[in-house]
């Protein structure tokens, strides 16, 4: 009975320990290298960005399934703008305010006509999916029309002594640390907490739900964006569908990190630990071999384990 | 005096170490309504769920018509005709009255696949009309009824599910912590009714006047320990309070502090309430108490910055966020001046700030960081009014504030309230409990049809002032 | 880069030959990585590489990425990280050259598997689309006996495409007798089928004379099949129009072996182009450079003879 609380609120932390510690025990030369790190946080630089945005929804108790699309869609508008001759500048700043339009739309359906989350996510999902392929006419934008500068973004860093930090880690730690201090640290973010703790109580405190729930969709729609703009660096080129794969690993991460706090709540800090529990295994089971299909069934267990103790736990106390 | 029905013997019952019931002794007469009394976390609800074959006791002797017997499970405790009817009711909204009483039973068929409606209605109307209720139809969807009439339809369920053991027993858990008065005179005939056919009722209630009212004899749970049990005739109120609190209550209301100062705290909507003024808000369930408060609240926002401060009526639902911390609880409302420029998080001063406001209205918890899932309904109900006074309000709003608290809480809270006039607060207090808004109040507006009728002196009798939530003159013959 | 291949080489050999480290004892490490394993012509390329990778011994790691194009750049990464001797994609080079400069820096060979030349690759091994539309177009002109009108299926806005419009106009340019009656380019948005189909039927109503249109050349499949249901519609299945598509997929197939006007396609040879990607990826383990930047798999002109193997 002791032991029941200690594994629901660092079951997850213990299991991130232990598949960092196996790893290290299989590849005892290249996982536990400064080099091996730097690029576990390149290659998931987009997911941290998707996923701390998440996290702002999921605070409020509310979801968004079309950060996938949006990131594609942001990709897409750069490339063709690029294209079209624009400087990076401005092609990264309409993408970015297409961001920012998408989650708004977003918010308004779910905060002011008060549709579920669920399916006025979903809708927009398609939308700005259908958005991308028109934008584009299907095809992937690469090749010349995308300026030397903004690919080499992706593969550029930051030299500290031996090792170069990359730009897509530095981005990514960047949001995650505003996102923190917004949510932690600011009056915004308590209130966004008590959005999700109890929408009326925080509603009879004064707290402007309405306009709340504007500004947090908005800023995941903003962070699906910018992920968006991020992958289409680091591929140099921008496809309708790339950045699909994100939103399911999004929500994943953010479930993970949620087992980890008193009360369920979602915490940026735990999401990007969930994050690295998703890509730690994708570095470490691609080195080991591992056939990638075995490795998904594998990710899809450790949430789920994750998941059912921080559960189990949960139930047996109340 | 004949062997009873049910009798509990040195029933205990620890959790980790902890004892939650130590020897309690119940002993329940057949054609009687008897009531378990005791202040949150006296054991109470370990003590139910005993006897509904939940929790399973450490040692008790249980004998049903003298003979021994064994609770195992929810089966076993169904055969030996003990039914429960929970606090949360649980109703299927969007089916009628007729199916939601015959849903344990399986519907009758026509044909063994059709739904033989007519006698579904037969069965489920006979059932109703076993107590005494003629006033719902069955066929009525659940959702369209009041709090207290599906309570109603969840007894005549109970009573319904025999299963070749009739019902003898029915254990009701705060029963009327969401009726209005009318409800709660609509079940004391369906209990009199279930006592005339010779059934008892274990009746689980914080609320003394109603078990004076209702109850043959008592049993009173203090500490896990059954202190007292007896007819409830030769008992008085405040002996009871007595009991169960463990201390001697003088007067169930703290004494009146401070007069009125005449300067006009609130107008509108045909009422005037002046500084350190309490008027209560009386009337019939329905009649606008609720949207009445909404309206003299209005914007949260605006509200709460121009010096009002509202408790609203459900305290789950609306009034915490039982998964935040106590402290975020309280200041809430209050973040533009406990932060930085209204924007940066200042956590440590908010936390003294509110563990000093808990201190203001006696808060009884471990931390101000703990969660407010984890305290009892009185505490909790401490956080919320903690909440509505750290702003020092110059208007109240209270929303039956003492709802599904237990004794003690309830007498802290009457002595916020109270304090908080001598400093010229104004409030405003709904409620449906008429010995607390004339033992409260000052003056008590009544509401009909969603206005304000009257407003008369509060030195008035019960009554009285229920001739006048029914719109008659004060001294008319009571219905 | 030839330089860096030639070190490369000349590091494993040293190695090889003093057997000082571990991983010259052992089997070769090479990495498959591709986003599209889930597509036929994939999976073709990758079952005949692991054959010929298992005759020679190697230790195979296929990599699907499902879709992701910079999963297959943080996998490539990865794969540098394991130190593995070579990695092969199957992905437009041009999208994932972060991690081809990647493996670059780190000296590692990368082949493209029908991916696209890049500086970066080694190699990349496919069809030639310059022979394919050859194959097709002069079958079309032996057919039709150097004279009469030929209409032209063609998309120009794609690379790989365009190339065989353009030796199709030249084959036909190079008969006196042949004219090119209209050269279209249709709506691809569904395949191409629904508009090539529709584009027909407009040629068909204002060439109504039978023999007024002796062949249909298609760049690719889809086209071809559109002619061939408006012709059989228009009730001229039997002026002898002779059809002709690239790609061999199984609905042309069927429709050669039929033998109607559908008459000849060209087939990559799969197999073949994963076959001679081993093959290259054996060549520079053992030491050899390759100077073609892109090694052409011979393809098989597919008619009614051999449309059902």
């Amino acid at each position: 009975m002791r032991a029941l609380p200690i594994l629901r609120r660092f079951g997850t932390l213990i299991g991130f320990a232990l598949i960092v510690a196996f790893l290290w025990w299989r590849l005892p030369d290249t996982f536990m290298t400064a080099r091996n790190w730097l690029n576990i946080t390149q290659q998931l630089s987009m997911l941290t960005v998707v996923a701390a945005g998440m996290t702002v929804v999921m605070v409020m108790n509310d979801f968004d399934l079309s950060v996938g699309s949006m990131a594609s869609l942001a990709g897409i508008v750069a490339a063709m703008l690029f294209s079209l001759g624009y400087p990076i500048w401005a092609a990264v700043g309409v993408a970015l305010l297409a961001g920012l339009a998408g989650g708004l739309f977003n918010g308004v359906l779910v905060g002011v006509i008060g549709i579920l989350p669920f399916v006025a996510t979903l809708a927009t999902m398609t939308m700005f999916s259908g958005a991308a392929f028109i934008v584009s006419g299907g095809k992937t934008i690469s090749g010349r029309v995308i300026p030397e500068a903004f690919g080499n973004f992706a593969r550029q860093g930051l030299e500290i002594g031996p090792v170069t930090v990359p730009n897509l880690s530095m981005v990514a730690v960047a949001v995650v640390a505003l996102v923190w201090v917004l949510l932690e640290q600011t009056t915004f973010g308590r209130r966004l907490y008590a959005i999700g703790g109890n929408l009326e109580a925080a509603h009879l405190s004064g707290v402007p739900v309405r306009r709340f729930k504007l500004i947090a969709f908005s800023l995941t729609g903003l962070s699906a964006a910018l992920a968006g703009l991020l992958y289409a660096s680091r591929v140099a080129s921008a496809n309708p569908t790339q950045g699909s794969g994100l939103m399911l690993n999004a929500i994943a991460a953010v479930f993970l990190g949620m087992t980890m706090s008193e009360e369920g709540e979602p915490r940026v800090l735990a999401t990007v630990l969930g994050v690295l529990i998703l890509g730690v295994l994708d570095n470490g089971l691609t080195q080991m071999n591992v056939d990638s299909y075995v490795r998904q069934i594998l990710v899809g267990s450790i949430i789920l384990v994750a998941v059912s103790v921080s559960a189990l736990s949960r139930s047996r106390r109340s | 005096m004949a062997v009873p029905l049910l009798e509990l013997e040195n029933v205990s019952k620890s959790y980790a170490g902890t004892p939650a019931l130590r020897q309690v002794n119940l002993s329940i007469g057949a054609g009687e309504v008897h009531a378990l009394m005791g202040e949150n976390g006296a054991g109470k609800s370990t003590l139910i769920k005993i006897l509904a074959g939940v929790v399973a006791p450490d040692s008790a002797t249980i004998r049903v018509d003298g003979k021994a017997v064994q609770i195992e499970d929810a089966a076993s405790a169904h055969r030996l005709g003990l039914r429960f009817i929970h606090q949360e009711l649980n109703v299927v909204p969007a089916l009628s009255v007729a199916e939601n009483i015959v849903m344990a039973q399986g519907y009758p068929r026509r044909g063994g696949i059709l739904v033989d409606w007519q006698t579904l209605n037969r069965i489920a109307k006979e059932a109703l009309e076993r107590l005494g209720v003629s006033h719902i139809d069955p066929r009525t969807r659940m959702a369209r009824l009041s709090t207290g009439d599906r309570m109603l339809v969840k007894i005549s369920a109970a009573l319904l599910s025999s299963d070749g053991a009739p019902a003898r027993l029915y254990v009701m858990d705060e029963p009327t912590a969401a009726l209005t008065r009318e409800e709660t005179g609509k079940l004391f005939a369906v209990l009199n009714q279930i006592r005339a056919s010779g059934s008892s009722v274990l009746y689980v209630s914080h609320r003394i006047d109603e078990v004076m009212t209702m109850c043959d004899r008592a049993t009173v749970l203090r500490d896990g320990q059954s202190v007292d049990s007896g007819l409830l005739s030769q008992i008085t109120h405040d002996d009871l309070v007595a009991l169960m609190t463990g201390r001697t209550v003088s007067e169930a209301y703290p004494p009146r502090l401070a007069e009125p100062s005449g300067k006009i705290a609130y107008d509108g909507h045909g009422l005037t309430v002046r500084r350190g003024e309490i008027v209560g808000l009386a009337g019939l369930s329905g009649s606008g108490q609720t949207e009445l408060l909404r309206t003299i609240f209005g914007s949260p926002a605006r509200a709460w910055r121009t010096g009002a401060a509202y408790v609203p009526k459900e305290r789950r639902g609306e009034g915490l966020a039982l998964g935040r911390p106590i402290f975020e609880n309280i200041t809430l409302p209050h973040l533009g001046t406990l932060s930085l420029g209204g924007a940066m998080l200042m956590p440590r001063r908010e936390r003294l700030f509110a563990a000093d406001r808990g201190e203001d209205v006696r808060l009884r918890a471990a931390s101000v960081k703990q969660s407010a899932r984890q305290l009892s309904g009185g505490n909790q109900q401490k956080v919320v009014f903690a909440k509505a006074l750290s702003g020092d309000p110059s208007l109240l709003l209270l929303d039956e504030p003492t709802r599904g608290v237990d004794v003690g809480a309830k007498f802290d809270i009457y002595s916020i309230i109270r304090e908080m006039t001598t400093k010229g607060m104004a409030v405003i207090l709904a409620s449906s409990d008429l010995p607390e808004l004339i033992g409260l109040c000052d003056r008590i507006a009544v509401m009909r049809s969603g206005r304000v009728d009257t407003i008369v002196d509060a030195r008035l009798t019960e009554d009285a002032l229920l001739n006048l939530c029914y719109g008659r003159g004060p001294n008319a013959e009571a219905a | 880069m030839l330089k860096r291949i030639l070190r490369t080489s000349a590091v494993v050999a040293v190695a090889a030959t003093a057997g000082l480290t571990a991983s010259a004892a052992l089997a070769a490490k090479v990495a498959v990585i591709t986003p599209y394993l889930a597509q036929p012509g994939t999976q073709f390329y990758v079952e005949a590489f692991q054959g010929v990778a298992a005759e020679k011994g190697w230790d195979v790691n296929v990599i699907d990425t499902q879709g992701d194009v910079a999963a297959v750049i943080s996998r490539i990464e990865d794969m540098v990280t394991q130190n593995v001797d070579a990695i092969v994609i199957n992905v437009d080079p041009a999208q994932v050259e972060a991690g081809l400069q990647v493996a670059a820096d780190a000296g590692i060979p990368v082949f493209g598997m029908d991916a696209g030349a890049n500086p970066l690759l080694v190699t990349n091994v496919t069809s030639n689309g310059y022979q394919m539309a050859a194959e097709t177009s002069s079958y079309v002109a032996d057919r039709i006996e150097g004279k009469g009108n030929v209409v032209m299926f063609i998309f120009d806005a794609f690379p790989p495409v365009q190339v065989r419009g353009v030796i199709a106009r030249a084959v036909f340019g190079n008969y006196p007798d042949i004219t090119i009656l209209d050269q279209v380019t249709p709506d691809v948005s569904d395949g191409g089928i629904a508009d090539s189909r529709a584009k027909m039927e407009a040629i068909l109503a204002a060439n109504p004379e039978p023999g007024s249109i002796a062949a249909v050349w298609a760049a690719w499949d889809q086209p071809a099949l559109g002619a061939l249901q408006a012709i059989e519609d228009a009730g001229r299945s039997d002026e002898g129009i002779v059809i002709t598509g690239i790609d061999a997929n199984p609905q042309a197939r069927d429709e050669i072996a039929k033998g109607g006007n559908f008459e000849a396609s060209v087939a990559q040879d799969f197999h073949g182009i994963g076959a001679a990607t081993a093959e290259a990826v054996a060549r520079v383990l053992g030491g050899d450079t390759i100077k073609q930047r892109v090694t052409y798999v011979p393809t098989k002109l597919i008619t009614v003879a051999n449309a059902t193997e």
